[in-house]
């Protein structure tokens, strides 16, 4: 049985799917048996999946459009000189 | 191969009457279910690789034969293919009077519809063997910086692994006959029409240590014609493609092809050895069923594989740059073209900036001078990388510019002290089976806000990289100017630092509540 450091260790490689298969039966039959790292583990991808469906820092449509026009005004002014 | 020589068989003892009956259908040879099962497997391994599962192994143990045993019979089976693939390549006269091969001794085309094996790996017991004290893993890890899965999972037989790392260094390793991105695009090439999705995913990852993007091996693996690749260079793998995959079409025409376009014998010679090589270890690797060491782009799946010869190739969904055809038309004054990539990529250049300065005007004042720099600079742009990844590339520059005006020295740069820091998790409380269901919208995105700006920029502006815009590991990296461990180290922190910062807000309602 890993320690939770070794799980720590692998954690972030495991989150992106890039452990081997012994590694990532190692890392679950840690998780089976250990609740702080289930909890880590389990809010960890809670986060991720809050932050990519979060649309933070999103430009509205009516400023996209704005900015687009300010840029290319710039570029087709300089240009022009 | 046109011809056999069965000399070694003959002079074990074998007689000539059941060494013909073994070539067509060794079922009939008079040969124990043990035998007939070890000689089934070999040829699923060498003719139908991407079917082999690990039920293959556990009925060769169901057998009675020992990892040991089947590792033996993996391995005697890519040497096959290496052997068979280089006399195809180099035609020698047969040292035994040579027999013609009786019909019928291709196996049985298997059914697409009846793989459902599990493909899992790796198949065999390993041992642990350590770089300091076995040198060919030493080797290994100076030359790849780790021990690939491939020969971790043949820690049984430790003498190959050193004849292994002997046909690195002697085949794989010089740079003076032919390159080595010529050797890795010959190794790409060929794996991929193998549909061997460790191998692609590895020299994927070699080839973009040496320079080459992601990008760039992908297309190269699907259709070598398309890059931007020499004539010279094309000619090349289309004779290892052939030479591969394709060996009864094998014409003495193909060398004459590479000589007319100046290829020496000692190159000729080496991209046969490099190719059979090649056959070898994708062999042996279907055998072992390794994991990739490197996430692969693209998993190849046994439906798309063709029958013992692979006449077309594998094609798969590519990530291909959709503003290519675009920037094309910048550079002769297209304004038009521009003003199209500047409405398709102001947001994410938004939110880049803004994940860096976290202050909404000095965002949009940054965005319009990364525009207006990409613009001026549209003639430097290389294509190694997807436009979009190029343009974040002078955001985040200037998103960093922006704080060393504002003397808000935050290096994205520079590991700092921290990079050794121990980590641990402070806030342990379960959270909310569905946390989403807790806030609004509205409120879920300023509660990510306002963590994210708490975060040290160095560390905020990867997972709006990663996380918010979606790039992949290798595209983030490139933006940001840094390796891929490096990335990979940061992004992981970041997002336990986040969690940490929004776990307050996510825990459980009965935790809120102290029960």
């Amino acid at each position: 049985m890993i320690t939770c450091d070794e799980f720590m260790a692998e954690f972030g490689d495991y989150l992106e799917g890039d452990v081997t298969g012994e590694v990532r039966q190692q890392l679950e039959g840690h998780l089976a048996h250990c609740r702080t790292c289930q909890v880590v583990y389990d809010s960890t991808r809670k986060t991720i999946k809050i932050v990519t469906d979060s649309g933070s820092f999103d430009l509205p449509e009516a400023a996209v459009k704005l900015s687009a026009s300010k840029i290319m005004a710039r570029i087709r002014n300089d240009l022009a000189s | 191969m046109l011809h056999w020589t069965p000399s070694e068989l003959r002079l074990l003892g074998i007689p000539d009457r059941q060494l013909d009956q073994i070539a067509i259908d060794h079922h009939l040879a008079g040969l124990s279910t043990s035998e007939a099962g070890l000689l089934d497997f070999a040829l699923k391994l060498a003719m139908n690789a991407p079917w082999l599962s690990r039920e293959d192994i556990a009925g060769l143990r169901d057998k009675g034969f020992s990892d040991e045993s089947i590792l033996e019979a993996i391995l005697v089976t890519g040497l096959a293919k290496l052997l068979c693939t280089l006399s195809t390549g180099l035609d020698p006269s047969p040292d035994f009077e040579p027999r013609e091969i009786p019909h019928s001794s291709s196996p049985p085309a298997p059914d697409a519809r009846s793989h459902g094996g599990d493909t899992s790996g790796p198949y065999l017991r390993a041992v642990e063997l350590r770089p300091d004290s076995f040198p060919a893993f030493g080797y290994f890890m100076k030359r790849f910086g780790s021990i690939p899965n491939f020969f971790r999972a043949q820690t049984l037989r430790p003498d190959v692994i050193e004849a292994e790392a002997g046909l690195f260094r002697n085949v794989l390793q010089p740079d003076d006959i032919l390159s080595h991105v010529q050797k890795e695009c010959i190794l790409l090439v060929v794996s991929a029409a193998n549909l061997n999705t460790y191998c692609v995913a590895a020299h994927c990852e070699m080839l973009r240590v040496m320079g080459v993007s992601t990008e760039e091996s992908d297309q190269i693996a699907v259709d070598h014609h398309q890059p931007d690749l020499s004539e010279q260079n094309k000619a090349l793998l289309d004779f290892a493609l052939r030479l591969a995959v394709q060996p009864s079409e094998f014409r003495s025409e193909d060398i004459d092809t590479l000589r007319r376009l100046h290829f020496t014998e000692e190159q000729i010679l080496e991209t046969v050895a490099v190719t059979a090589l090649n056959n070898f270890i994708n062999t042996v690797q279907m055998g072992l069923g390794t994991t990739p060491d490197v996430k692969p782009r693209h998993e190849f799946r046994p439906k798309e594989a063709h029958l013992f010869v692979a006449a077309d190739r594998p094609t798969w969904s590519l990530q291909i740059d959709p503003d290519v055809e675009l920037v094309s038309r910048v550079p002769d004054g297209d304004s038009d073209a521009f003003e199209e990539l500047v409405t398709r990529h102001s947001r994410r250049v938004y939110r880049t900036l803004l994940g860096i300065v976290g202050n909404v005007e000095e965002a949009q004042d940054a965005m319009q001078d990364t525009f207006l720099k990409a613009f001026q600079h549209i003639g430097d742009f290389q294509r190694r990388s997807k436009f979009s990844t190029w343009l974040v590339s002078i955001a985040t520059n200037r998103g960093l510019q922006c704080l060393r005006e504002r003397r808000r020295l935050e290096s994205l740069d520079d590991d700092g002290p921290d990079a050794d820091e121990e980590f641990r998790p402070r806030q342990v409380r379960a959270w909310a089976d569905d946390p989403e269901q807790l806030y609004s919208a509205t409120e879920r995105r300023r509660l990510v806000e306002r963590g994210l700006m708490r975060l040290p920029a160095k560390y905020r502006v990867v997972l709006v990289l990663r996380d918010l815009e979606q790039f992949s590991t290798d595209e983030a990296a490139e933006a940001l100017g840094l390796g891929i461990l490096a990335l990979k180290a940061r992004l992981f922190r970041a997002r336990l630092m986040l969690r940490e910062k929004l776990s307050p807000h996510f825990a459980s309602s009965a935790n809120k509540m102290g029960l």
